[in-house]
């Protein structure tokens, strides 16, 4: 896992981020501050409703912010004039319902963006996802079609699909939420690797084991803000925020 | 006139004396060309102005969004007859297209104009068949291309729009139904379709009634087997979906 030391760089940076729906009626995130650093694993955790999707898709501006910035290797994406096409394809995204495009193979799936967006000739593409798809063991899914894959292929496809972007930093917003139990365990073993080999994570789950094992730093949110931030140990095991012992209370 | 006198023509033999076939059995063949290539070209010219207005309709652009709302609104609420009239005179009252035949019996100077009348109004019924074949397909797979980085227009072409296409082309097929009724219309332009073949028939034997029967006839076996057919067809991607 890796672990702050001195040479640790910032890399996104949330300052004051608030947004609102229906003309302010809904408060979804109010005023939040978050940063993180490269090789960090972050993971969001708080009841539903709270506001942790709607923060982690603040981070690549598939939700735009009422108000704040988002700084992201320096540059403010909430700024209107900065080309966020440029941006996206550096932090990877994965769904809770994977989101895989059912009208092309799974390679066509890993292949598609970085062959668009000229990042990679088809060859080369084609080289970086078998690679991937051999990382996972699913080499022979190659030309299926995802309606025919179980729900941890999917997910792990889709993982993998934003990994051949070559990401700084991947999103996940509870991506083993929509599993079945037993297909659980082979998602989080993959973004276990993830972390270790030094990918910079943010990570939405429900999942205390995960979060407690991998994460660098648990981030409690409540309301639309951020109650409490802090190592898994200190935040599992000393909660301060009285929502957050209500909610460590109940789920487990 | 007797009651004997006025209902005579009502007589059941009236409705299907088709003793003008052997000699006037063109009429109907060429008048059911001319309906079908009517109907199959003004919804083909349709399309490419309906998918602008459905994209218009769904882009965050309010003067943009309302310019295609407004369109589709206008020829919506208005009759097909209207429409055509303003057209045929109005518009190509100003541009004249020399008369010219082409398979013998289509003469451009009328096809031409009622073509792109019934065009312009199946385009605001098509941008709704695109609109909702678009709206179909789930927001997360614009966001998942989104999130890679590909721009609106690419998301929107790679991605949803491959997807809608499966929502849109029954409906579109049950438009090309509709436009073939619809298409009788232009009877009253002089364009020589199924229609106009009929009352022409009927104008030069004193038949009145089978003509028409005749013309019934020909639409039902067009538009029926072809509309439980669409279904068929739907039914079994409905069921390839679902795998
Ligand atoms: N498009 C929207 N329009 C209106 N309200 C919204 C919209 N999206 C989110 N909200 C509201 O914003 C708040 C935060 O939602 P968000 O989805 O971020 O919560 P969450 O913590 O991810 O919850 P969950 O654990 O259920 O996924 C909720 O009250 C939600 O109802
Ligand atoms: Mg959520």
């Amino acid at each position: 896992m890796a672990t702050k030391n001195d040479s640790v760089q910032l890399l996104i940076s949330v300052r004051d981020l608030t947004k609102t729906y229906n003309d302010g009626a809904v408060r979804a995130l109010d005023n939040c501050n978050l940063d993180v650093y490269r090789g960090e694993v972050v993971s969001i955790i708080g009841p539903s409703g709270s506001g942790k999707s709607t923060l982690l898709r603040s981070l690549n501006l598939l939700e735009t912010p009422s108000s704040g910035s988002i700084i992201f290797d320096g540059v403010d994406l909430a700024d209107k004039k900065v080309d966020i096409n440029l941006h996206r394809r550096r932090m990877g995204m994965v769904f809770q319902h994977f989101n895989l495009f059912p009208h092309k193979t799974v390679l066509q799936n890993i292949t598609l963006a970085p062959v668009k967006l000229k990042l990679q000739t088809p060859d080369e593409a084609h080289e970086t996802a078998m690679k991937l798809l051999e990382r996972i063991g699913l080499p022979d899914k190659a030309d299926e079609y995802p309606a025919r894959l179980s729900g941890g292929q999917k997910q792990r496809i889709a993982i993998v699909r934003a990994l051949a972007m070559n990401p700084e930093v991947m999103l996940f917003d509870e991506p083993t939420s929509a599993l079945d139990p037993e297909m659980v365990g082979e998602v989080l073993d993959l973004m276990r690797d993830l972390a270790r080999d030094g990918m910079t994570m943010v990570v939405v789950t429900h999942e205390m084991g995960f979060a407690r094992e991998v994460a660098s730093r648990v981030v409690f949110m409540d309301m639309g803000s951020i109650k409490e931030e802090n190592t898994p140990d200190a935040l599992f095991d000393a909660p301060k925020d009285p929502r957050l012992k209500e909610f460590l209370a109940k789920i487990l | 006139m007797t009651w004997s006198g006025l209902f005579e023509n009502m007589s059941p033999a009236n409705f299907i004396n088709f003793s003008f076939l052997p000699k006037f059995g063109t009429f109907f063949i060429q008048g059911v060309e001319y309906t079908l290539i009517l109907s199959v070209i003004a919804v083909a010219i349709a399309v490419i102005p309906a998918l602008l207005l459905a994209l218009m309709r769904l882009s965050k652009n309010r003067v943009v969004k309302s310019v295609s709302g407004a369109y589709i609104a206008l020829f919506r609420s208005t009759p097909l007859l209207v429409q055509l009239y303003i057209i045929y005179f109005g518009v190509f009252g100003l541009i004249k297209i020399p008369s010219y035949n082409i398979f013998g019996f289509i003469d451009i100077a009328r096809f031409i104009p009622g073509v792109v009348a019934l065009a312009l109004n199946s385009a605001a019924y098509v941008a709704e068949i695109f609109r909702a074949g678009i709206l179909a397909v789930d927001i997360g797979q614009t966001e998942a291309a989104r999130s890679l980085g590909l721009n609106g227009r690419q998301a929107m072409s790679l991605v949803v729009l491959p997807q809608a296409i499966k929502n849109i082309l029954p409906a579109l097929a049950n438009e090309i139904i509709t436009m073939v009724k619809e298409s009788s219309i232009c009877m009253t332009l002089g364009m020589t379709e199924l229609m106009w073949g009929a009352k022409t028939v009927a104008g030069t034997t004193y038949i009145t009634i089978a003509p028409y029967v005749l013309a019934a006839i020909v639409y039902f076996c067009i538009n029926f087997p072809a509309s439980k057919a669409i279904e068929a067809i739907e039914r079994r991607m409905r069921r390839g979906d679902k795998k």
